[in-house]
């Protein structure tokens, strides 16, 4: 099942460049799904249901918990004992849809990859993963409000619904983190993971209390910041007029001059956001809208894993 | 002239000043059309960038202005500095930071006198310590900012380093190549060429002139000492002038300054009289002289006692014993520190027949009735007895032709050394443009008076082309039964050089002449007419002449230079005629004649003596049977270039350096050329300070010893050149300028 070239092949569908030129969303997601799933030596598909489904021989790297030790005793083959697992785990993709998340800088046959479509490869890949998992997948979308709310469900229509409402909500408006993550934490009545997508250029109070209300609920959370690489290495030299957006007006300036405070600044907003999401004991992860997706979906496979045990 | 603003005046390259202000405006010029090309982007982190320029504001427009300040600075500088700008005289700051920036113009004077050995340690000559000094005075100027100019001033007087350059090791080298001349000095055309040169560079600050001469009267009371005074003030006016005088107080010489025949013409037919005029300037030991004829040694010379004033040794012992070319040497055998100048040679064209064409305008029925006949007889009398041939011979040195005036025309008068109109009546105009040009190139003319003479025609063709000394005005005749003229001629006053001989002598015959008829003659007063004899005035009360004055005495024979050539008027007939004068029947006519025509010949030697630094120019009349070549003392060719026909010379060669014997060959002959150190350079008393800045015009000038004062050592804080401060700091404000563009900067990588 796992051979080199597989591995080399899958990690062409996680990385962005590739991805910007597939498609449809739901398309993207179940490559990057299926190829990572692919490329793991160890099963994610384990769980802790009572029903056996069938027996697969151990491969170095899987729990010894599950051996098949009367089989062993038997054969003197080392079998391990699969289940058909059931749904435990809320999974709620929170993505931002601002105007400031439609920013992309990164070209690959005539189309760009936005930091929106990163968040939503990701939110559309972990949702794929979960219903595959038979777990429930909730969607929020948002920018200055809560646009879009989807009750967390593990029929696999869902997944269809999910990919279709993360394609079509427009991303015209500002910001307002706080004020949506509030306005979810009422909403929610069960716990859930709550994976946040989003590039938080916003009132980092504001974020800070939405998120403290989710923690308040007993939600677990992942709060991915997407970046665009041009965002973290500002590497502008010529006299440019930037034109902010979200209505934060222009400066005409030689970026050259103004790189350190800028990336000072955006560093220190990081830190801070880094710094509030440990005290929280929330995961955080800054991603590159220009890095393969595998680092977002392994750490949300691993918080799985954790959260269900 | 324009007047040059002030602030431009200050600079050497006033140009680039300018245009350092117009490049200070393109940094600016180009920050404001970046400001206005831009790109545009749409940006999401506008939050972080607004935060960054709120906290950098400040900063960012410091750095933006310093960098245009320093761009803008850094062009001005650069400009400035290729501009040259010249620190204010004598200011600290001009000494310590400034590089100097002028024009320095050296005069060294390399004549013959320089060669005078002062016996100074390392430096033999006078010339080598001016040297010495030139590069001692070259090691003070400052590299690059300073240019030299190095300028010989023996004659002719020329520019080692006419282009001032600012290679001082070139400058050095350009010293080392000035060597010595030993010809006279010509400090007028030296100061000339430095003042040329100062009006070429009028732009280079500061300007120096530096004269090294001996200070010698050789250098300063020349023919030129006027022109040079009025030069002197002006040049003050454009340099600071310094002299260094080399001479010492007590140097000495001893010199044969001349050497020449006692008459105007040399023959081997008669004994000459040879004359070495010999000075000592200063005082020394007495030297001895020694004659040689052709490199052999003559008796006579020996010690020589100097007085202050020059003197005139003569040798009688000299014989030629055939025609043409001799060399007579005369040398002082002394202790004197110039030596060359001690020796002296003189070519000599020795006379063994004088050609002579005499034209006779009036024949008669025998040879002897001629108008001609009796002067060729006397000039040339025939030996005893008829020759072999049946010709008759004569022992003189004159040879000459008897001719009708019909035949003048055939004749190549170039093939004479002299030529006589006896009597002739009419000259035609071609016959006078043949002898004008004859006695242009250095023949000698006599024309005697005669019945078949015609005034109107010898006032409209010979007067005009300065063949006669005046007019004919009047044929003046003593009347019947009187007596005739008389010459006025007084044996114990002074005579005329060409009767010298006649001179002392009681009843020579000239005193008793009597002249019956003569042509009155009004001489130009303009013209340069010597008068050899007049007529005695009122003698009988018939003579034109209000007054016995000499200003209205009646000329009787006169001469005059035409060219190279002489002529000689003689108002009355050349052949003994009752009518006209009973003067050749006197034995002293031969005498009398002989003179005036060795007197008006020129010595064709003239040509074969030249001063070390003169050209040979060998006349025209000079027969060459191939392409003539010059060979000096050590047989080194010397090109001679030939001239254009139709003038006096045919060909010239460069200037002779080197005194001594030089060889002309003409194909078939080699003639001997003479050169001579210039007798004046021999004059080594020195001026004091005083006479020199006198000889300047009393124009201001530092006059300075033989070696180089403190104060000129530190010429130089005057008219400092701040260029290469300017550009240093340049090379600074590019560096900061890469540091800030590359911290703060907008530059492109690519």
């Amino acid at each position: 099942m796992s051979s080199a070239p597989q591995t080399t092949d899958y990690r062409k569908y996680l990385d962005p460049r590739t991805l910007a030129r597939i498609g449809g969303l739901d398309l993207r997601a179940r490559l990057i799904v299926e190829g990572l799933m692919t490329g793991m030596h160890r099963s994610p598909y384990q769980g802790a249901s009572v029903e056996f489904a069938q027996h697969r021989p151990y491969v170095f790297g899987d729990d010894i918990r599950h051996v098949d030790w009367k089989v062993l005793g038997k054969t003197d083959r080392v079998y391990l004992k699969q289940y058909i697992e059931e749904t435990n785990l809320h999974l709620i993709c929170v993505v931002d849809a601002s105007e400031s998340m439609g920013y992309g800088t990164i070209q690959s046959g005539g189309a760009t990859w936005t930091k929106y479509d990163h968040a939503t490869a990701i939110a559309a890949s972990m949702s794929y993963m979960a219903i595959q998992q038979q777990d429930s997948v909730g969607l929020a979308v948002f920018d200055n409000q809560l646009k879009k709310y989807l009750k967390p469900s593990n029929s696999p229509a869902q997944w269809k619904t999910i990919t279709h409402e993360l394609t079509i909500v427009p991303r015209t408006a500002k910001t307002g983190t706080g004020h949506v993550l509030d306005q979810l934490a009422e909403k929610l009545t069960h716990r859930s993971l709550i994976v946040v997508l989003s590039d938080f250029f916003d009132d980092l109070d504001g974020i800070k209390k939405g998120m403290r209300h989710l923690r308040y609920k007993k939600h677990e959370m992942m709060v991915f910041q997407v970046l665009d690489p041009m965002e973290i290495e500002f590497p502008f030299e010529d006299v440019t007029l930037f034109k902010g957006l979200e209505g934060l007006g222009e400066l005409l300036t030689e970026p050259r001059a103004l790189r350190e405070g800028y990336l000072e600044q955006l560093n220190q907003f990081t830190d801070e956001m880094k710094k509030m999401c440990r005290g929280m004991h929330v995961d955080f992860q800054r991603m590159n809208s220009s890095d393969p997706l595998d680092v977002a979906l392994s750490n949300f496979l691993a918080t799985r894993s954790a959260s269900i045990k | 002239m324009r007047e040059v603003p002030f602030i431009l005046a200050a600079f050497v390259t006033p140009a680039f000043f300018v245009a350092g202000i117009l490049l200070a405006a393109i940094p600016i010029v180009i920050h404001i059309l970046n400001r206005r090309r831009y790109k545009t982007v749409n940006w999401a982190a506008m939050e972080f960038l607004l935060r960054a320029m709120r906290k950098n504001r400040r900063r960012l427009k410091f750095e933006q202005w310093i960098l245009l300040a320093t761009r803008c600075l850094l062009l001005f500088l650069v400009a400035t500095a290729l501009a040259r700008p010249m620190g204010c005289k004598d200011s600290t700051l001009a000494a310590i930071a400034g590089q100097r920036s002028g024009l320095h113009v050296i005069v060294i004077d390399n004549s013959y006198s320089m060669a005078y050995e002062a016996g100074r340690p390392n430096a033999a000559t006078h010339l080598d310590r001016a040297k010495a000094l030139a590069k001692e005075l070259i090691a003070t100027f400052s590299a690059g900012g300073e240019s030299v100019s190095i300028v010989v001033a023996s004659r002719p007087a020329s520019a080692v380093l006419a282009a001032p350059t600012y290679d001082i090791a070139a400058a050095r080298d350009a010293v080392d190549r000035v060597q010595q001349s030993f010809g006279a000095t010509d400090l007028l055309g030296a100061l000339r060429l430095a003042q040329e040169i100062a009006q070429k560079e009028k732009n280079l600050g500061e300007k120096r002139l530096y004269v090294i001469s001996d200070g010698t009267r050789s250098a300063w009371e020349t023919a030129e000492a006027d022109a040079v005074k009025q030069l002197a003030p002006q040049l003050a006016q454009t340099f600071r002038m310094t002299h260094f005088n080399l001479g010492r107080r007590d140097q000495w010489n001893q010199a044969v300054l001349g050497v020449r025949p006692s008459g105007n013409l040399v023959t081997n037919k008669l004994s000459n009289d040879l004359i070495a005029h010999v000075q000592s300037f200063g005082s020394g030991p007495d030297p001895l002289l020694q004659w040689k004829l052709d490199d052999a040694t003559l008796p006579g010379g020996g010690q020589v006692h100097f007085t202050a004033e020059p003197k005139d040794l003569a040798q009688s012992a000299a014989v030629f014993k055939s025609g043409g070319a001799h060399i007579v040497t005369a040398t002082l055998n002394g202790e004197d520190r110039l030596r060359l100048d001690n020796t002296r040679h003189r070519v000599l064209d020795v006379v063994s027949d004088l050609k002579l064409l005499i034209v006779e305008g009036e024949r008669g029925m025998t040879r002897m009735n001629g108008s001609g006949a009796f002067l060729e007889l006397a000039l040339a009398p025939p030996q005893e007895g008829p020759s072999e041939s049946g010709a008759t011979r004569s022992n003189s040195y004159v040879a000459p032709e008897l001719i009708s005036d019909l035949e003048l025309g055939n004749k190549v008068l170039g093939d004479y050394r002299a030529v006589v109109l006896a009597g002739v009546g009419q000259i035609s105009p071609t016959q006078a443009d043949q002898l004008a040009l004859f006695v242009k190139n250095g023949g000698a003319l006599m024309i005697f008076m005669g019945e078949p003479v015609a005034a109107e025609n010898y006032n409209q063709v010979l007067l005009p082309r300065g063949l006669m000394p005046g007019a004919l005005t009047k044929r003046v005749t003593a009347g019947s039964g009187n007596n005739g003229f008389n010459f006025d001629f007084k044996p114990h006053a002074g005579v005329h050089p060409l009767l010298a001989e006649f001179a002392n002598i009681a009843r020579s015959g000239l005193d008793t002449a009597q002249i019956y008829t003569y042509w009155q003659m009004e001489l130009k007063p303009d013209a340069k007419v010597e008068r050899v004899l007049d007529y005695l005035a009122g003698a009988n009360g018939t003579t034109t002449a209000p007054a016995n004055t000499a200003q209205n005495k009646d000329p009787a024979i006169t001469l005059h230079q035409l060219g190279l050539g002489r002529i000689i008027v003689v108002t009355t007939t050349a052949d003994p005629n009752p009518e006209w004068t009973t003067f050749p029947a006197k034995p002293n006519y031969v005498t009398l004649m002989h003179e005036l025509l060795s007197g008006s010949v020129s010595t064709a030697d003239r040509w074969m003596n030249v001063s070390a630094g003169e050209r040979l120019v060998v006349p025209t009349g000079i027969k060459f049977t191939g392409t003539p070549t010059l060979t000096d003392a050590s047989q080194r060719e010397i090109v001679l270039e030939p001239l254009p026909q139709g003038g006096v010379a045919a060909y010239r060669s460069p200037p002779l350096v080197r005194p001594g014997i030089y060889r002309l060959s003409t194909g078939a002959a080699t003639v001997p050329i003479a050169v001579n150190i210039p007798p004046e350079e021999a004059d080594v008393r020195t001026l004091d300070d005083a006479a020199i800045k006198k000889s300047l015009g009393d124009a201001p000038v530092e006059l300075q010893g033989d070696v180089l004062p403190i104060a000129v050592s530190g010429v130089a804080t005057a008219g400092n050149d701040f260029g290469w401060p300017f550009m240093l700091l340049g090379a600074m404000l590019v560096a900061a300028e890469c540091f800030m563009a590359m911290r703060f900067g907008h530059y492109r990588r690519t």
